[in-house]
């Protein structure tokens, strides 16, 4: 019996094969082109030709594994599987860091792309560590049953390496934020930047170190919100570019100096 | 089972909200970004409709290329960071209970989808603020800038193809026994077919984005197209007929309101189920490209997509007929004031109708409409339709979404608002389109098309429907707020046909498309 994904999509299949025949005939085609594939004759708009047929080759794939997996019912998969029940689709996996982390990394290759290659590395860098953990993770989750026994494990293999490499990564992106700006400033600005953030930063250590009652919920979203801020301003201040640079001398092995000027 | 690395043992609030794997929640976040989105993309509207009040000049913004950044942010906003993302949202958070489960399939990726779609929408609107947007480079916007906006819709898109896939795999693959896809609630069948042509089409557009970035940042010897045409090669998805794919689960949300409101079974299930299989066809939009017209006859004056446009208003009208039949049959049932959801989803039903009829009209040739404002005026009223849509749908499984409960008054209200809103700038732009008014109305006269007299007093009307859009979103987004401090909802505030309202899906037998109302005409007959 045709399965009703099946229907569907050989449906598709079938609407995009005949559109493409007639689009394909209507805008200039012959009378073999468009069914041949154009292996005898014009097929007109070959663009829109060609789309309707990638689409209809897609969509006749669809069709036969939707028929050869019973639309994927659940009868199906136990009849299968030779057990009773149908198995669970999906367990909830609770809360993961690794989506928002890969984000951030696909986020930062793509705008390191346009800002600076420099942003476009670390990008690169987030996510192939995050493509680390997340496996890492997926592979702990079936060691056994017991889920405190796997997170053991886990730890006991990547923490040794993550903790490093995860810090020097974030003090990395920071440095090169950080730096952006500066180049960015004019240099009694940067001066001024450099302080400000840096009594910032010891300020807030030093009062968070005191204080060991604070909410930790409060600690992450300041180092958050201070991070993202510093962050967005590397990228800005990246895509405005670095202010001018005056060379004494004017040769190529001078000293570089800055005009002080702001400019 | 719980993520074992970095540990959310004891997890603070903000921990929560950012390692979420929840189906439930992600469409949460999925709603709140896209209103959010939403409302930025009906305040470049305004503005770009304000400027239309006047066509001689650029009044309200500096000059035409940034009249164009807004109108092309509009677009761009309104359906690929708003309209789609709420759609995505409502579907990740009903779509896996409609089909038995508590989950998504791939939850993880579906987190990762919705955060890379944010990183990705900030970064397109970061874009068009900072000069950049879809223009022409040399035309003002700052390269850099365009180059932004480019990479951060490029990242928007896959977004939105990884929770499409997440959604279509919890759809095929995890439904409950006896579950069949031909017995699956019609807003989960929509979102399959649309997402099908989500997955067809998306990629096609993003293969157009990265065209256009290495044309705009590459060397001579590997540009395929023009720099400053960059529009004209993505414009395809926001027009005809690309924008029925993306509307299409609004079909789905009227005919699973409908029935349920009015307590009465779909008579013909399965030429539904048809009819938005057909309609999804009718939107696959990839091909109509104007970019790669071959020389002879453009792509919008060829047979297939005349024969598109009359067609997806054939079977629009076809749908708008099963479901007044389903409404005349229940009639009797509705009572004196019938569900805000109800009401709304046969509006955006009637919306959709009439961008069809705005499609069609717009592909008769002698008419001369390819090209005029008669474009935005299908466009919106499709858009238009699926936010109403969209409206419909929060309100009405929003008490299971959130737990609580909402104004239903402030939000038919906002509804209306919307419905009316876009009525009016569907309408004036249609027939501004007759009068000879361009899509993109520049910043002078000769480039608005030299219009008929007449053309202002439209605006004019676009311009207070674009503002009832406004106001009708921010009653929604209200409406939304006042819901997350609202008393606690019921579970089944409607007496629900489907198994989203079951507290427990796995305990209920399915024999047919409407699972509890079987349930509950056995237990009435065996009483």
């Amino acid at each position: 019996m045709l399965t009703t994904g099946f229907k569907l999509w050989f449906g598709v299949f079938t609407a995009a094969v005949g559109a493409a025949v007639f689009a394909g005939y209507t805008s200039g085609g012959d009378e073999t082109g468009p069914l041949s594939l154009a292996w005898k004759g014009a097929v007109g708009n070959h663009f829109s030709y060609g789309l309707f047929v990638t689409a209809a080759a897609v969509a006749l794939a669809l069709a036969i594994f939707s028929v050869a997996f019973r639309d994927g019912d659940a009868e199906a998969a136990a009849e299968l599987l030779g057990t009773d029940e149908a198995p669970p689709a999906q367990r909830p996996v609770g809360g993961s860091w690794w989506p928002v982390f890969a984000a951030l990394g696909v986020g930062a290759t793509a705008v390191g792309v346009v800002v600076h290659p420099a942003v476009f590395v670390t990008g690169i860098c987030i996510v192939a560590a995050v493509a680390v953990e997340w496996t890492m993770t997926n592979w702990s989750e079936k060691v056994s049953g017991d889920a405190a026994h796997n997170a053991a494990q886990r730890e006991k293999l990547v923490r040794p390496v993550e903790i490093p490499v995860l810090g020097t990564l974030g003090v990395g992106v920071l440095v090169l934020a950080v730096s952006r700006v500066l180049l960015a400033s004019s240099v009694d600005g940067a001066v001024l930047v450099a302080t400000v953030v840096g009594v910032v930063i010891f300020g807030g250590a030093i009062f968070i170190s005191r204080n060991p009652s604070l909410p930790r919920g409060l600690v992450q979203g300041v180092l958050l919100l201070g991070f993202l801020a510093v962050i967005v301003a590397g990228i800005v201040t990246a895509a405005t570019g670095e202010r001018e640079f005056h060379h004494k001398g004017g040769g190529g092995h001078a000293t570089e100096t800055h005009a002080g000027d702001g400019h | 089972m719980t993520d074992t690395s970095l540990e959310t043992v004891d997890a603070t609030a903000l921990e929560r909200v950012v390692t979420s794997t929840d189906a439930n929640t992600l469409g949460r976040y999925w709603l709140g970004a896209g209103s959010l989105a939403l409302l930025a993309s009906l305040v470049a509207g305004v503005l770009v409709a304000l400027e239309r009040l006047d066509l001689s000049g650029a009044e309200v913004f500096g000059s035409a290329d940034e009249v164009f950044q807004f109108w092309s942010a509009h677009r761009v906003g309104l359906v690929l960071l708003a309209v789609v993302p709420i759609l995505v949202g409502l579907g990740t958070a009903v779509a896996p209970r409609q089909v038995g489960t508590d989950t998504v399939a791939f939850p993880r990726m579906a987190a990762f989808s919705f955060w890379t779609w944010l990183l990705g929408a900030g970064t397109t609107i970061t874009g068009f603020l900072i000069d950049g947007g879809l223009g022409a480079p040399d035309a003002g916007s700052q390269r850099q800038a365009v180059a932004l906006t480019m990479v951060g819709l490029l990242m928007a898109i896959v977004g939105l193809l990884g929770a499409t896939v997440s959604l279509l795999t919890t759809i095929v693959a995890g439904r409950v026994p006896g579950l069949t896809l031909r017995r699956i609630p019609l807003f989960s069948w929509t979102l399959l077919v649309s997402g099908t042509f989500w997955l067809l089409t998306l990629p096609v557009l993003a293969a157009n984005t990265v065209l256009a970035y290495v044309d705009l940042r590459g060397r001579p010897a590997v540009r395929f197209g023009a720099e400053d045409a960059i529009w004209e090669q993505l414009s395809w998805a926001f027009t005809h007929p690309q924008v029925y794919a993306f509307a299409l689960p609004l079909v789905g949300i009227a005919f699973d309101v409908v029935p349920v409101s009015v307590r009465s079974r779909l008579a013909n299930h399965d030429v539904v189920l048809a009819l938005t299989g057909a309609l999804g066809v009718l939107g696959f939009g990839a091909y109509a490209q104007t970019f790669f017209d071959t020389p002879g006859t453009p792509i919008m004056r060829e047979a297939i997509y005349v024969v598109d446009a009359f067609a997806a208003a054939v079977v629009a009208l076809a749908l708008v007929g099963g479901l007044a039949d389903t409404l005349r049959r229940g009639a009797a049932n509705l009572g004196g004031r019938p569900p805000a959801p109800m009401v709304l989803s046969v509006l955006s039903m009637l919306l959709l109708l009439g961008a069809g009829v705005a499609g069609a009209l717009r592909a008769v040739d002698p008419l001369d409409l390819l090209g005029t404002s008669a474009t935005g005026a299908q466009m919106t009223l499709t858009i238009g339709a699926a936010l109403v849509g969209a409206m419909a749908g929060t309100l009405w499984w929003g008490d299971r979404i959130f737990g609580k409960s909402s104004s239903q008054g402030l939000g038919l209200l906002a509804g209306l608002a919307a419905v009316v809103g876009v009525l009016l700038v569907g309408a004036a732009d249609l027939v501004s389109g007759f009068l000879g008014q361009a899509d993109f109305t520049g910043a002078s006269v000769a480039a608005a098309g030299s219009p008929d007299s007449g053309v202002d007093g439209l605006n004019a009307v676009a311009l207070v429907g674009v503002v009832l859009v406004l106001v009708g979103a921010l009653g929604w987004f209200a409406n939304g707020i006042k819901r997350l401090t609202g008393a606690p909802a019921p579970a089944d505030p409607w007496g629900g046909h489907t198994l989203e309202w079951a507290d427990d899906p796995s305990s209920v037998e399915v024999t047919s498309e409407r699972p509890l109302l079987d349930a509950r005409q056995t237990e009435g007959a065996s009483a």
